[in-house]
């Protein structure tokens, strides 16, 4: 899925987290917890029971009276990799079906998952990746899990999500189901979705579960080439691969201005409601080579540093 | 704009059966993508025109549709009111006489008159009617009262400037007779105005469009020649009627070699003269030319033509028993050579005349006879002395024949055939005849049925005159009934299959009796295998000479000059047309689009 150059290289970043959570663990990252670290944050009153041997002794000569020194408690964080694999994200246009190969929509943002997995295990996070069909990978840390990571993105990739009956009777979910039903059971972390937001339900509710069970959410907004700029014209009769709806469109020039002005307006209300919630958004063309998003834009976004 | 069939936008509902065969027609392709999230806030947004962007998306549907629509446009003949020379019924009298030719208009008075007419029919409404009725000496109408505008135009086309004068009265009269006087009748009159004073006789509403501004005009009014002892003279007379003096080189020329040429000073509407003599008497043909004029707007009078009248001998068989009065009488004649005879020797040669003085012959086919008293041509029935003279009829042969002295003992009653009519009556019956046979052959007799003993006829100055007159006429100095100058267009007596050389040097051979080919002036000359001869035909016409155009000039009682009056009344101009034309193309268009198939930015990309 990754060449092992590729996974070498991402092997000195490490995921940007935007605000401070508390891990379980100690880890490398710092927590809002104060603890036995390095960094001193405060000094507080001796009361009795606290260990004798955190007593600023300086300060106990100076002031004659006992004080505690808090350190920053440094700690590991949660990854939540939410990767969406409703059938829309299996979807490719029709000179592209010839049920060989994966959707490069699909790919992208499998292989993206893989990466932030392994950057996150890399750095000695804890990560857990759930798809909306509810397989779940983890909670696992330590780089040598990433091979795990990997077989397990595979297996999911096998399984034939352009079934529409499977899909339609399958265990799928709408996106703000699935969202609220990972919150529920979620430890407080950085959480990053990689999704096609293509949900008749919309997000809100899901954003919102998360945000109330301390998930930063980050999208990772995938849409293929042929979602951001459709090439076919004509008297059509679109049909949704989730939802079977058909939609008769006469498309031309003027049609298809129109829509990517609505893509665009639906684009940034998803952005700025991530934003508010203090999280970050990035629209993927999932047609570009995965090492241009990942070592250039995401980095440039300083998703990864 | 307006329309002169309104009902016709019924039509437009066939653009319902297109469309909906083109709906029909429509199949989608089926496209799946990911999510129709994004496609059904779009479709929402367009929900207003979604019919329109279907309608739009399809080349061939709009075509047909646009096609469609330029069929109803015109279906519905829609028209401007222009305002326009005519309108209603209308019938142009275009004056197409000799005058017309003068260039004082570029290129020349007719055109610019054909371009008048011209602007006349184009401006015709959908419901006006024209005929066109070309003015010359026999006006006739060139199209019947129609409203097709084609047809009208084909007969202004095939119209041509004549070389005689306008005959007004008929073309009044015919005009006349196609309608004009009525009440929604116009009359158009499009001529210089020159000699047309006949036209303030037209009935009913007149319009005049005057042609022409200028009357500067030189013409070689007169060309003869004469012999006199010293040879043959010419005499060349120019006219100058213009209102300038004018200065004419003129040139003369005998059988196409130039005789001479001299500068002519003639003042304004006066003539000048010229005389050349000692030309050689065997000349056969002159002309005279203006070669160069100042003011000189019309070319077709700056030339004329004559012919020497004696280049050839006649011929003349007189058979008798003696008769010394008739013989003197034919003897004193001109370029007429008598053989006397007993009996005539058929077959060895043909005489141009034929003189039977009381003699029994028969004579050859087509020969010109002058029979006296007694013949075997014509039977007779019996004798009348009642020989008191009644009348003469008007003919050549009776010119300056006095029979009021003239007594007769007694004459023949001749059974004649009816081509043969009496020219001196009297109360007994005819005591002259002549005619011109009408069977096949051109043959003139003049009969006298009495003996010219049994008269005192030979003693009268009547005789010698009566057989002058009947010699030219049966035997005439063209050894033919060939005059020596004809005008334009005029009917050339002339035995069958005569070659006859035009003056453009082209050879004809006449097929009819009668010759009628001369509508270009010139020296023409014949061969009737017995006889050669030549003719001049002349436009010497001095009234057409003067073509001093005259604008104000009253045309009819309630004439108006359509130069001066305003407004205009006003005719439909419908332009369907150009709507049928453009449907046409669009047609060929979608057809081409159909079997090309569409263009390529209605397909995918």
């Amino acid at each position: 899925m990754l060449s092992e150059a590729f996974l070498q290289s991402l092997r000195t970043l490490r995921l940007n987290a935007p605000r401070r959570r508390v891990g379980s663990l100690t880890g490398e990252r710092r927590s809002v917890k104060r603890g036995r670290s390095v960094e001193f944050a405060d000094y507080r009153n001796y009361t009795p029971g606290d260990d004798p041997r955190r007593v600023d002794w300086n300060v106990y000569a100076r002031l004659e009276r006992p004080y505690i020194k808090l350190f920053e408690d440094e700690e590991d964080l949660t990854t939540h990799i939410l990767l969406d694999d409703s059938p829309s994200m299996f979807w490719q246009p029709d000179e592209e079906a010839d049920g060989q190969h994966l959707a490069q929509k699909w790919l992208c943002a499998a292989q993206l998952a893989v990466v932030l997995g392994y950057v996150a295990l890399a750095s000695g996070d804890k990560v857990v990746l759930e798809t909306s069909s509810f397989q779940r990978f983890g909670p696992k840390r330590g780089v040598a899990s990433a091979a795990a990571l990997i077989a397990f993105v595979e297996r999911v990739s096998a399984t034939d999500k352009r079934d529409l009956r499977a899909a339609l009777t399958g265990r799928q979910q709408p996106l703000n189901a699935w969202l609220r039903r990972y919150a529920l059971d979620a430890r407080p972390g950085l959480c990053i979705l990689i999704s096609d937001m293509l949900d008749e339900g919309g997000y809100t509710e899901g954003f919102n579960a998360l945000g109330n069970s301390r998930l930063d959410v980050n999208l990772l907004h995938t849409l293929s080439a042929d979602e951001l700029d459709p090439q076919f014209t004509g008297d059509l009769r679109l049909k949704d691969v989730e939802t079977a709806n058909p939609q008769d469109m006469s498309l031309d020039d003027a049609v298809l201005s129109q829509y990517r002005q609505r893509l665009a307006a639906w684009s940034e209300e998803i952005a700025t409601s991530v934003r508010r919630r203090g999280g970050r958004y990035h629209l993927t063309d999932t047609s570009l080579p995965l090492e241009q998003i990942v070592l250039k834009d995401l980095r440039r976004e300083e998703w990864l540093i | 704009m307006d329309l002169l069939n309104p009902l016709a936008f019924l039509f437009a509902l066939l653009a319902v059966p297109i469309i909906l065969l083109y709906l029909l027609r429509l199949q989608r392709r089926e496209q799946t993508v990911s999510s129709t999230l994004l496609w059904r806030q779009v479709t929402m947004e367009r929900e207003a025109n979604t019919l329109w962007q279907r309608l739009r998306r399809n080349l061939l549907l709009i075509l047909q549709l646009v096609t469609l629509a330029f069929l109803i446009f015109a279906l519905v003949r829609p028209y401007v009111n222009m305002p326009s020379a005519v309108s209603g019924r209308s019938i142009v009298l275009l004056d197409a006489s000799a005058s017309m030719q003068a260039t004082d208009v570029a290129p020349s008075r007719f055109e610019a008159a054909r371009a008048r007419v011209r602007d006349a029919i184009n401006s015709l409404g959908a419901n006006d009617q024209m005929t066109l009725i070309v003015v010359d000496g026999a006006p006739r109408a060139l199209s019947a009262l129609t409203s097709d505008k084609s047809q009208l135009l084909d007969a202004l086309d095939s119209a041509r400037p004549s070389l005689d004068a306008a005959n007004w009265s008929a073309a009044i009269a015919l005009a006349v007779a196609t309608g004009a006087g009525d009440e929604d009748t116009t009359t158009l009159v499009v001529s210089d105005g020159a000699h047309a004073d006949d036209l303030g006789l037209l009935p009913g509403k007149a319009r005049f469009i005057p042609i022409g501004n200028s009357g500067d005009n030189v013409a070689i009014s007169a060309l003869t020649l004469r012999r006199t002892l010293r040879g043959l003279s010419a005499f060349v007379r120019v006219t100058n009627s213009g209102s300038q003096d004018d200065r004419a080189l003129v040139s003369l020329r005998a059988d196409g070699a130039l005789v001479d040429a001299r500068a002519l000073d003639v003042p304004a509407g006066a003539s000048a003269e010229w005389t050349i003599g000692n030309l050689s008497p065997n000349v056969v043909a002159v002309d005279a030319r203006i070669d160069e004029a100042q003011l000189n707007f019309l070319a077709v009078d700056d030339a004329a033509y004559a012919v020497n009248p004696v280049n050839t001998t006649r011929h003349a068989l007189l058979l008798t028993r003696g008769n010394r009065f008739l013989e003197q009488a034919l003897a004193s004649l001109p370029g007429l050579r008598v053989t006397r005879a007993v009996t005539a020797l058929l077959g060895a040669q043909n005489y141009d005349l034929y003189v039977l003085d009381n003699m029994t012959a028969t004579l050859p086919a087509r020969a010109n006879a002058l029979l006296i008293g007694a013949q075997s041509v014509f039977t007779t029935s019996g004798v009348f002395s009642n020989t008191d003279y009644v009348r003469t009829e008007p003919h050549p042969i009776a010119r300056n024949v006095d029979w009021r002295g003239v007594s007769v003992l007694d004459a023949r009653r001749v059974n004649a055939p009816g081509w043969l009519r009496p020219v001196i009556e009297s109360q007994g019956g005819p005591l002259v005849l002549a005619g011109e046979s009408t069977e096949d052959d051109l043959q003139r007799v003049v009969l006298i049925p009495f003996e010219l003993r049994r008269s005192d006829l030979p003693l009268q100055i009547a005789f010698p005159i009566l057989i002058a007159n009947s010699v030219e006429w049966l035997a005439p100095a063209q050894g033919l009934n060939v005059p020596l100058n004809v005008k334009p267009g005029e009917v050339v007596p002339m035995p069958e299959n005569t070659r006859v050389t035009l003056p453009s040097g082209e050879e004809v051979v006449s097929e009819r009796r009668g010759f009628a080919q001369t509508n270009q002036p010139g020296i023409y000359t014949f061969d009737t295998g017995r006889a050669q001869g030549a003719f001049a035909v002349n436009f010497t016409n001095v009234s057409e000479s003067r073509i001093a155009p005259n604008p104000n000039l009253q045309v009819g009682s309630t004439g108006t000059n359509a130069e001066q009056t305003t407004p205009l009344p006003t005719s439909q101009r419908e332009f369907w047309h150009a709507m049928a034309a453009i449907a046409l193309i669009l047609l060929l268009v979608e057809w081409w689009v159909y079997q090309r198939g569409l263009p390529a930015w209605t397909r995918r990309a």
